[in-house]
């Protein structure tokens, strides 16, 4: 009923995840999660506190880091536990990479280590999140 | 000087609790899947979830964190309408830690959430740089209509200290 396991083991990496985020998708974002604070999609706002461009929400990557999974393990997986530090901001325009990979396997449960990598406009990449970890259940 | 004071210590247990005025619904589930880029149809389509052992759509697992329980929250001067302990830390500046989610059960669209926010620790630090920092760690559960525990989520917030204080 829920579906057979994907195949894992520790090692095992999860496809990456890319995803370009612009200025419209932070607004829909906004709107969606009730948090109207204009560091989010105002780019005056942004320039008074001397940032370059509006600051994506921290809690999108936990949104990114969720999709990878579940897209990688299926509808019979389900994410039990995600944990993330944020080690530095990304902005409008920028590109970010999701990274998982497996690091302990038992019954009915898979731990992962995961890293979330921000690409600017002009190819220099920073680390946005990490470390971070999730861990997912088989469905019964 | 120390960030850590009895009015900052005094904090811990401090709690606030937000109800959200009706159901989740399954169209703020959807848009919180179209705004990520997420088309996973566990979230928009009844038949495939149920062909998958739920009882109908459920919402992506963070967006419980960033809902209609906020909806009686006013907007601040930034625009901000969620859960803040509006604290002020003179000469600091304010960075967010980190989040820890454990998600109990799958969220349906009819489901009413409360959300509890609690102070759990205070802590002060020294960053790598020599600088005072206060780690104010606040615990969150997130509850439906029937007193189920949906998820809970423990977030950190970093007041460093600017330059020196005379």
């Amino acid at each position: 009923m829920t579906g057979s396991r994907v195949p894992v083991e520790v090692g095992s990496a999860a496809p990456v995840l890319h995803r370009r985020i612009e200025l419209v998708d932070m607004v829909a974002y906004a709107g969606a999660t009730w948090d109207w604070h204009r560091m989010h999609y105002d780019p005056g706002f942004a320039a008074e506190k001397r940032l370059p461009a509006p600051v994506v929400d921290g809690q999108v990557f936990g949104a990114l880091l969720v999709e990878q999974l579940q897209d990688w393990l299926g509808p019979g997986a389900s994410v039990r536990a995600l944990s993330f530090r944020f080690k530095s901001l990304v902005f409008a325009g920028d590109t970010v990479r999701c990274e998982s990979e497996v690091v302990a396997v038992d019954d009915d449960e898979v731990s992962l280590s995961c890293r979330v990598v921000a690409v600017g406009q002009d190819g220099s990449e920073r680390v946005a999140v990490a470390p971070a970890s999730a861990t997912v259940q088989w469905r019964r | 000087m120390t960030l850590l004071t009895d009015d900052i210590r005094a904090l811990v247990g401090r709690e606030v609790t937000y109800t959200a005025p009706e159901e989740l619904g399954r169209a703020a589930i959807r848009y919180f899947a179209t705004a990520v880029g997420d088309d996973n149809p566990l979230y928009t389509d009844a038949a495939y979830a149920r062909r998958h052992g739920y009882d109908d759509v459920v919402a992506p697992p963070t967006l419980i964190c960033e809902t209609n329980q906020y909806a009686a929250v006013a907007r601040d001067d930034e625009g901000y309408a969620g859960h803040s302990w509006h604290l002020e830390l003179p000469n600091t500046r304010q960075v967010r830690g980190g989040n820890s989610y454990e998600f109990h059960q799958p969220v349906r669209p009819t489901d009413v959430i409360t959300a509890t926010w609690r102070i759990s620790d205070v802590t002060e630090r020294t960053t790598g740089s020599g600088a005072d920092m206060l780690i104010v760690t606040s615990a969150a559960s997130y509850l439906n209509q029937h007193g189920e525990l949906l998820a809970t989520n423990e977030e950190t917030i970093i007041f460093v200290a600017i330059g020196e204080t005379p």
